[in-house]
């Protein structure tokens, strides 16, 4: 695929390679490297070259994990390519990419408010950004398989 | 009353944008529903029958009742599709109410996934119908 030769240059960064059926390739990194991976994807395609069209949270509690996907589209081809990576349920905290890359913003809202992810350095978190407000007020993270909710 | 002309108000509570496009079909010449002298209102605050599609819910029935409110007396509303008469596959959801009738009060409810445009029509009619003969409870607004 032309689109994920593009993503030679950050080869380093990814742990695991694999695809979601038909042909969308998922490519894992380790959590503490997702600034520095995505400064170097804004470096490699400049700032016009792609964009993260969402934020995938997914609570595992079978595995302890919580995983996330950044689905980054790579342009003018409009392909997308998932980043995927896993953080520990019991303490879900990764360093926003929010000011490197804008459109991370409401993804980066949502999985806090729904999953209960900490984006260190994202100033713009807050219960209630999707959540209604009853929901917010028991303190309960809806979308958390052990939600009573 | 609303004899000659009621004018349309179209909110989504919710909705996957199926019910929506259906009743945006009948504001076309197909069904050309100028001839009931129905056709949409500018602003919420001309409008006579507010059309709700889609599941209420949480935050979206806060709006839907402030858009009622602002509506000027005669006024009715009509729910259209399976979400918006009790909620559908969507209720139950921590974010969901219901269907639009635990917000305001609903006159008419046109059922389907997504009802087809002329039932959406064919309810309007009902709906104005029902007006004539006096069977419809106003709001007690006025």
């Amino acid at each position: 695929m032309a689109a994920a030769e593009k993503l030679k240059p950050l080869e380093g960064f990814f742990t695991r390679k694999g695809s979601i059926l038909p042909n969308r390739p998922v490519l894992e990194f380790k959590p503490e490297d997702v600034r520095r991976l995505f400064a170097e994807l804004v470096k490699a395609l400049g700032p016009d070259g792609f964009f993260v069209s969402t934020i995938a949270a997914t609570d595992l509690p079978e595995e302890g994990r919580v995983r996330l996907d950044y689905f980054v589209v790579l342009l003018p081809e409009e392909e997308t390519v998932v980043l995927r990576t896993h953080l520990p349920r019991d303490k879900p905290v990764i360093e926003s990419v929010s000011d490197l890359v804008p459109g991370a913003l409401p993804g980066e809202c949502e999985a806090y408010d729904l999953l209960g992810v900490v984006f260190e350095g994202n100033a713009h978190l807050r219960r209630g950004f999707l959540a209604p407000e009853d929901v917010v007020e028991l303190g309960e993270y809806p979308l958390r398989k052990d939600s009573k909710v | 009353m609303i004899r000659y002309s009621p004018w349309l108000v179209h909110f989504n509570t919710g909705a996957c944008n199926g019910c929506d496009i259906e009743v945006l079909a009948i504001k076309t010449p197909l069904y050309d529903p100028e001839r009931f002298g129905i056709k949409l209102a500018p602003s919420v605050r001309h409008g006579d029958i507010l059309i709700v599609t889609g599941a209420v819910t949480k935050k979206a029935g806060e709006r839907l009742r402030r858009l009622y409110e602002q509506m000027p007396c005669p006024k009715f509303v009509v729910a259209v599709g399976a979400c918006a008469i009790s909620g559908g596959v969507f209720r139950g959801s921590y974010s969901v109410i219901g269907g639009a009738d635990k917000v305001v009060p609903v006159s008419v409810y046109v059922p389907g996934c997504p009802p087809r445009p002329e039932a959406v029509l064919d309810g309007v009619l009902k709906l104005l119908e029902m007006i004539s003969r006096g069977e419809v409870a106003e709001c007690g607004c006025r």
